[in-house]
């Protein structure tokens, strides 16, 4: 399923470069701007277009990919919300598998979904320890087990999205292992169909 | 004896040392042509061959030749070029001294006496022409070990008044050049992720500090910035648009921001090949984190590992043949490299918890991230040999960028109070310095290649 649905994104990858841009424009550090090279002649052309006409907005659509996005996009992170059924989970330092006491909270988790027919939306989240590009990765795959736990449950992986903020979402702020055990999550949103 | 040192004191003029006349000083001093590098290579290494560990060097302010001076460039300007050098460690640096006479050779001859009686081994003088919108500064480096203060190099560079600073750097850069044969690495940039605007955004500034710009404002998560071979562009994550994508941005250009990678899960650790037709990158999109390969040019990606768990972080080696990573293939985190193609994988660490492998430059070197006890940067050799520790606490060290003439290295570091900001060190782990720090914290430094 993540690899069908990564397929349409990568067909829709141009059509959203064309019209993405920054908020205001990236500001142009005054040091070297007139010393850049000019847009021609690049020697490392881009996959993605690389258009100089402006879009019709200088603001960026604000979500998720919605040019000609395909049925499979999944829906942005700011339409889901957090729902009282469903309880977070916990995971060992530098671990992804699922705990046996959290893999009752899964089960639970697993019962209200499959008898409420929303979207669900896991994060992945790590402590604070160690580099970003590992935590996301940790996050992903700590997001991953827990999905696949609830498809082994019965809920529809159709249903489940997945994202990772690695260590840049906690909701402990704290420098203590307490308060990362408190990051070392995963956490649930839904969305009505 | 050398007295270089007395030079440094603040408030010592120099015109109360000992005044050295060398008879032989009689003519040429001025008129010489432009020496081969090599003849700025041999005075360092006749200096070297005296046991000093450092190239005495003095910058008298520049000497305003056209134009009216009135931002004081005369003055500020050799005193960033003196910065520049000093962070070099090759030079030992005496600044903020009267211009060297411009008209007669006489007192030019005297001056260079002066500075030579004292301990210097080289004399830069620089000449400013002030024309508008336009500003050039043509530097003189003098040997003031030869008898006749041989000029060993001469050239104009002019840029707009507005990249002023910039001077200062090539010139720092050009004496580098003349006496390693390889240039200097002022005139560069640092991109980072900065946090003081309350969100994680993308920040350029110049190596040491200045000129701190923001150039991402879209108030969500940035991270990862890495430059292009061409400096043209960074390629950084994001989650601007909901979902943590690979984008592409050309902060100097008037262009849109690109989206690199948008696939289902993460799309994180970008890294350009040494020629730029390459980025290499940590994709989930086949259910868990490997190292992608998208071929610029053509939009078409490669999957490089095929192990169950994380890859994750990859780096180039600097001839474009080999990769390093991060796998968990074998427990914990270690650092891996394997052939561009992704075949011949090894592993090259073997204690600790390892990540954020970053490739000299030079090719001989991989500096990362190990976690025993707090998170501090060491370095091995490609073949897993010579493994050594750059830095020992205070606190954690992470994320290391190499200058691009791998002597240098940036990170961020949490030893100071108010959280991470950035640091420098030489490559051996001495010289560890902060950059003057901008509010927020600061992390996920990118060294830039040289600047055109």
């Amino acid at each position: 399923m993540a690899q069908r649905r990564g397929s349409a994104l990568l067909l829709a990858v141009p059509v959203i470069a064309l019209s993405l841009f920054l908020v205001g424009c990236p500001k142009r550090p005054a040091t070297t701007a007139a010393s850049a090279p000019p847009p021609t002649g690049s020697p490392s052309p881009s996959a993605a277009a690389p258009s100089t006409t402006p879009s019709p907005s200088m603001t960026p659509s604000p979500a998720a990919p919605s040019t000609a996005a395909p049925s499979t996009t999944p829906p942005a992170p700011s339409e889901f919300t957090a729902n009282a059924n469903l309880k977070d989970v916990f995971f060992d330092f530098d671990k992804y598998d699922i705990r046996p006491s959290d893999a009752r909270i899964l089960d639970t988790n697993a019962t209200w979904l499959k008898s409420n027919n929303n979207l669900v939306l896991i994060e992945g989240h790590c402590d604070e320890r160690g580099t970003n590009e590992y935590n996301l990765a940790l996050g992903e795959r700590r997001a991953k087990a827990t999905m696949n736990y609830l498809v082994a449950q019965g809920v529809q992986a159709n249903r489940i999205t997945i994202i990772s903020y690695g260590k840049e979402r906690p909701t402990c702020t704290e420098h203590s292992e307490a308060c990362w055990a408190q990051n070392r999550r995963a956490h649930f949103l839904v969305k009505a169909r | 004896m050398n007295v270089f040192s007395s030079l440094m004191r603040p408030g010592r003029p120099l015109g109360l040392l000992v005044a050295l006349v060398l008879a032989a000083a009689t003519t040429g001093v001025l008129s010489s042509p432009p020496a081969a590098r090599s003849q700025g290579a041999d005075v360092l290494l006749n200096v070297l061959a005296t046991g000093a560990k450092k190239l005495n060097i003095v910058i008298p302010n520049f000497a305003v030749v056209a134009g009216t001076d009135t931002a004081g460039l005369g003055r500020s300007l050799p005193q960033v070029t003196a910065k520049d050098l000093t962070f070099s460690a090759l030079f030992s640096v005496v600044s903020d001294v009267p211009p060297i006479p411009t008209a007669d050779p006489a007192a030019v001859r005297a001056t260079f006496a002066n500075f030579a009686s004292a301990g210097a081994h080289a004399g830069l003088q620089g000449l400013l022409s002030l024309r508008g919108d336009r500003t050039e500064v043509e530097m003189r480096l003098y040997d003031l070990t030869s008898p006749e203060f041989r000029l060993i190099a001469a050239k104009k560079i002019e840029l707009p008044t507005s990249q002023a600073r910039r001077l200062a750097h090539k010139v720092a850069d050009e004496v580098v050049m003349q006496f390693t044969g390889e240039p200097g690495v002022a005139d560069t940039k640092i991109a980072y992720v900065n946090s003081g605007g309350g969100s994680k955004e993308l920040s350029l500034m110049d190596y040491d500090g200045a000129g701190a710009t923001r150039v991402t404002s879209n108030k969500s998560i940035n991270l990862s910035p890495v430059w292009s071979p061409d400096t043209r562009s960074l390629a950084f994550t994001s989650y601007m648009r909901g979902y943590p994508y690979l984008y592409r941005m050309f902060p100097f250009e008037q262009r849109p921001v690109q989206v690199v990678a948008g696939f289902l899960g993460i799309n994180t650790s970008p890294a350009f090949s040494p020629d730029g037709r390459f980025l290499a990158m940590t994709l989930s999109r086949d259910g868990n984190p490997e190292v992608y390969l998208l071929t610029l040019a053509t939009g078409a990606f490669r999957r490089l590992t095929t192990y169950g768990g994380i890859d994750t972080e990859p780096t180039w080696s600097p001839t474009g043949r080999e990769i390093a990573f991060v796998s968990e293939r074998s427990g914990g985190a270690h650092i891996f490299v394997m052939d561009a193609e992704g075949a011949n994988v090894r592993r090259i660490t073997q204690a600790g918890f390892n990540t954020q492998p970053r490739w000299s430059p030079k090719g001989d070197t991989i500096a990362f991230t190990s976690r025993q006890g707090n998170f501090d940067i060491w370095a091995v050799s490609p073949d897993g040999s010579n493994l050594r520790r750059l830095t020992a606490g205070p606190g954690n060290n992470e994320g290391a960028s190499w200058a691009p003439n791998g002597r240098h290295l940036v990170f961020q570091s949490n030893r100071s109070a108010g959280g991470y900001q950035l640091f420098t060190m030489l490559a051996d782990g001495s010289e560890q310095q902060p950059i003057p720090r901008t509010p927020g914290e600061s992390t996920s430094a990118s060294w830039s290649p040289r600047l055109p």
